[in-house]
Order: C-alpha cells, then sequence, then structure tokens
C-alpha cells in the first residue's frame, strides 16, 4: 500500500464502518441501554396510570402516546449529551475529528445509533399505554417521518448541548432536561394545563411540537398538527442539524 | 527533497492577555517526505497545540500550515486526508479487539479491504502484538492499547504521520520495534512529525529536531549538529541545556517586565 495515496472511503461506506465501530463500542451497553429505554417508556406510562388512576378518553390517548415521545426525547437530549460529554472527555471525541469523515457523516452515524437504542422503547411504550388504558390507535403513514424528526431533531440539538457547553455542565444541563421534559412540558398532558408563561414557552420549544407529531401519527383520526407546530419544529430540526454540523466543524 | 508540511510564523493564544496562554509564538517548521522530526519541548511548551492545528481541531491566530501544498488552515477537511494522527490520550477502543480497530481504521481512512487486512498483518506483527490481536481491548494492557493506537494511525498513513507521545507505557523491547517501524514509515515516502519527550531514543530515529520552549523554537537541527555544537555526549543532554536555559531566560525576561 502507498504511504501517500489515501483517497477516503465513498460516504455511504464510512457510514457502515463508523456504525460498526460505534456498535462494537457499545457493545457491551447496548443491551443495557435498550432495557433502559424500554423500562422508561413502559414505567412512564404505568407511573402516569397510578397517579391518575382511571383518564377519560382523551387524557387517556394523550397518556398512552406520551411515552413513545418521552423515550425519543430522553435519548435525544438526555443520553445523547451524556455519551458525547463522555467522549469529549476522554479525548476520543477529538481523535475521531481527526479521520477523514465528513462531519455530517460522523452525525449520521451517531443518530443512526441513538434511533435505533431509542426504537424499541418507542414501540414498547406505545403497545403498554394501549393495553394500560384501552385506547384504539389510528396509525398514520407519517408515522416513521413524525418519529425519525423527533430522533433527529432531539438528538441534534443534544449533540450541540454537548460539544458547545463543558462536558460536566453538558451533564448537569442533561440531567435538569429529564424533570422538565418528564413534568413540565405538555407530552402526556395538554398544554392547557400548564400556566400560562410556560405553555407560552413551550409554543417556542420543539418539545410540544414533537408530542404533537406523534399523536397525530399514532392517532390520526382525533389529533392533527398544527401548522405553526410543523414550523416550529421544523425550525428546531434545521437549527439543531446546522447547530451539531458547526459543533463538529468547530475549532477551538 | 519534497516538503510535506511547511509552517510558517505560526500563532496561537489560548485566552486573553495577560493571563491566556501563548502556546504558540511564531513558530517555523519543516518536513520533507521522508524524513521524521522529532518535536520537543517541555509539558505545556505548545507541541500538541501545534498538533491540532495541523488537523483541523485548532485555529492558529497568525501565520501559515501547508500541508502537501494544500492550506491546512482554509481547507482542514483536506489536510484530514493527507495527514493520520495518533492522538496523546489513548482512543479508547473498548469492545474492539486491537486488530478489528486498525482493521476499522484503515478501511474509514479508504484502504482497500485485502490492502488493509495485510497491512494490519503486518503492523501486529511488527509490534509483536500477535497475542492480543484478537482479545477485546478491555482486556490488554495500556502498552498494547497505545501500541494499537499507534497502528490505526499507521494502517493507511498519508503524506503525514502525525505521532504524540507514541512510546508512552510500551514496554522497552517493544519501544525498540516501535522505533523500527516509525522509520519504515518514514522510508516508505511519508513525512512524520514526532512529538515525545523519550529524546534518548528518538535520537537513534529522526533526521532532525525541533525543540520547542515557551511556544517557540528554540533550535530546529540534525541531532549530530546540535550535538557538535553543543560538545555535549547526547541529544538528551543537549535539550537539557537548551530548555534549561530558555527557561531561564524567560524567568529573567517576565522579572525584567515586573
Amino acid at each position: 500500500m502507498s504511504t501517500l495515496a489515501v483517497h477516503p472511503a465513498p460516504m455511504t461506506r464510512q457510514l457502515g464502518l463508523l456504525l460498526q465501530w460505534q456498535f462494537r463500542r457499545m457493545s457491551q451497553f447496548l443491551p443495557l441501554l435498550v432495557v433502559v429505554q424500554i423500562l422508561l417508556a413502559v414505567t412512564t406510562v404505568l407511573g402516569y396510570g397510578l397517579l391518575v388512576g382511571t383518564p377519560p378518553p382523551e387524557q387517556a390517548l394523550y397518556l398512552a402516546t406520551g411515552a413513545s415521545t418521552v423515550t425519543l426525547v430522553m435519548v435525544g437530549l438526555v443520553m445523547t449529551p451524556q455519551l458525547v460529554a463522555q467522549a469529549r472527555t476522554e479525548g476520543s471525541l477529538d481523535w475521531m475529528r481527526t479521520l477523514p469523515v465528513p462531519r455530517p457523516v460522523f452525525l449520521g452515524a451517531d443518530l443512526a445509533l441513538w434511533t435505533l437504542i431509542a426504537l424499541p422503547g418507542m414501540v414498547l411504550g406505545v403497545v403498554a399505554g394501549v393495553l394500560k388504558f384501552h385506547v384504539d390507535l389510528s396509525i398514520s403513514p407519517w408515522l416513521p417521518v413524525a418519529a425519525l424528526v423527533v430522533s433527529l431533531t432531539s438528538a441534534c440539538v443534544g449533540y450541540a448541548i454537548a460539544c458547545l457547553l463543558p462536558p460536566q455542565l453538558a451533564q448537569l444541563v442533561s440531567q435538569v432536561l429529564v424533570f422538565v421534559v418528564l413534568l413540565f412540558s405538555p407530552v402526556s398532558y395538554p398544554a392547557s394545563r400548564l400556566p400560562d408563561w410556560l405553555a407560552t414557552v413551550h409554543q417556542w420549544l420543539p418539545i410540544q411540537p414533537m408530542a404533537e407529531a406523534m399523536r397525530a401519527s399514532l392517532v390520526s383520526d382525533t389529533f392533527t398538527m398544527p401548522l405553526r407546530s410543523t414550523i416550529v419544529l421544523g425550525v428546531w430540526c434545521v437549527a439543531g442539524i446546522a447547530a451539531a454540523t458547526w459543533s463538529l466543524r468547530r475549532r477551538a | 527533497m519534497d516538503d510535506v508540511l511547511v509552517i510558517a510564523g505560526l500563532r496561537k493564544r489560548y485566552g486573553k492577555a495577560p493571563k491566556g496562554v501563548q502556546a504558540n509564538d511564531g513558530v517555523d517548521l519543516r518536513i520533507g517526505a521522508g524524513q521524521v522530526v522529532g518535536l520537543l519541548g517541555h509539558n505545556g511548551a505548545g507541541k500538541t497545540t501545534l498538533v491540532n492545528q495541523v488537523v483541523g481541531l485548532a485555529l492558529p491566530d497568525e501565520g501559515s500550515i501547508t500541508l502537501a501544498g494544500i492550506d491546512a488552515i482554509a481547507r482542514p477537511d483536506e489536510a484530514r486526508k493527507l495527514a493520520s494522527v495518533q492522538a496523546q490520550a489513548n482512543v479508547p477502543i473498548t469492545g474492539l479487539t486491537p486488530r478489528r480497530a486498525i482493521d476499522l481504521v484503515g478501511r474509514l481512512r479508504g484502504g482497500k479491504r485485502a490492502d488493509v487486512a495485510r497491512r494490519t498483518e503486518h503492523l501486529l506483527d511488527a509490534l509483536e502484538l500477535g497475542p492480543w490481536a484478537d482479545v477485546t481491548a478491555e482486556k490488554v494492557s495500556g502498552g498494547v492499547a497505545r501500541l494499537t493506537a499507534f497502528a490505526m494511525a499507521a494502517v493507511a498513513p498519508g503524506a503525514l504521520v502525525v505521532l504524540d507521545e507514541p512510546t508512552n507505557d510500551v514496554d522497552p523491547v517493544r519501544r525498540r520495534l516501535l522505533w523500527a517501524e516509525i522509520r519504515r514509515i518514514a522510508d516508505e515516502g511519508a513525512a512524520v512529525l514526532l512529538v515525545t519527550h523519550n529524546v534518548r531514543e528518538a535520537e537513534t530515529v529522526v533526521d532532525r529536531v525541533t525543540i520547542l520552549d515557551h511556544g517557540r523554537v528554540l533550535a530546529d537541527e540534525t541531532p549530530a549538529a546540535l550535538i557538535e555544537f553543543s560538545g555535549h555526549q547526547g541529544l538528551e543532554d543537549v535539550y537539557i541545556e537548551l530548555v534549561g536555559s530558555g527557561e531561564h531566560a524567560a524567568d529573567s525576561a517576565e522579572e525584567s517586565v515586573a
């Protein structure tokens, strides 16, 4: 092999190789991470069920569909910053950044991995919700797109948090986000229950549109995705991808 | 000899004056194809900052970096295609075996599967890593992990190979094998920038030595020339004298400013 003739592999092959690298690196913890996400989704449904008893039909639909959003958002906004902050601390992120791999390919490999980790929890959360609250779903063909956009947006925002904040602060922010997402976001209940100021804040944050997108995809005969929420989610998605890519390209 | 890496007037400061650190303060450096240049200097002399700027992890304040004719500051993505790096910190490869890690990096860098497999086998043999080649990384020693990191940089090396402290944690026998392999990479045509504190052993491998002190180049010469000029027995003595006097000079300068 000539030492000078280095022509990086095509992007699709690099994506496959990076995925292989990341999968093998996480192979020990991967089953555990998937199990934790499943537990999170299922216990969100069961826990809220204990809190509210037997809910009226519309509230039951919120609870049954909320767990899937919570799982996707948690993986993106909580787990992603923690794993990226760890990679920064141990120096592996910087070394990976010296490889001749386009930054979107790095992002693509990580996002694919995190979406796959979240997927079983998302599905089983919905199943648990349907069984617990006896609701009927009407699944829209847009569901895969909605799940992908929610996963992509939350992971990109999480990625940017992890790359732009000092590692310890990023870990702390991700811990705070657990409470914000689980308790103070209109995911498993309607926004009308929030204090006015918090409801206004959520009109500009991505979590409420994410929940609306998942609800409208899972129970399409009852819920619709408001245009405003589509735009807010779209802007967050594009901004998240841009911020994550920029943070990977950034030079100290 | 064709210059592979040309650095001119490189300045990089972290933080604002007066509290910040002037990590590189007008560094000039050239490495030709087939050359091993040793970059020596005390902790905090600016060696890793220099390396980070070459591979696009840090942005210089001033100066130029040309890598195989390409402006590495304006086009860091192109520079990364031309340079392979062994980082100062060990890259964790938990879950991978040394063979798998070397192979994956070789293919990521664009090597063909058969070529990479052959080269991986050669490196495992040359560094006597055979018994650990297929053992998962969590069960190998720090030295084996360090050699694996070297092999990951050497498997598809590119025009420039940057090695930041490659001998850390490596036992004396394998250090000798490692030095031979570093020399071989250069003999096959790559330029090698070798950051090391292991001055005595590096002396046998490097073609030229650049000594950094407080971000400035104190010396840039062949080991033989440095030894001859100084009248010392070996490069390590020359290094200690130069860096020692450099620190003294810097301290004196600070005192006079104060």
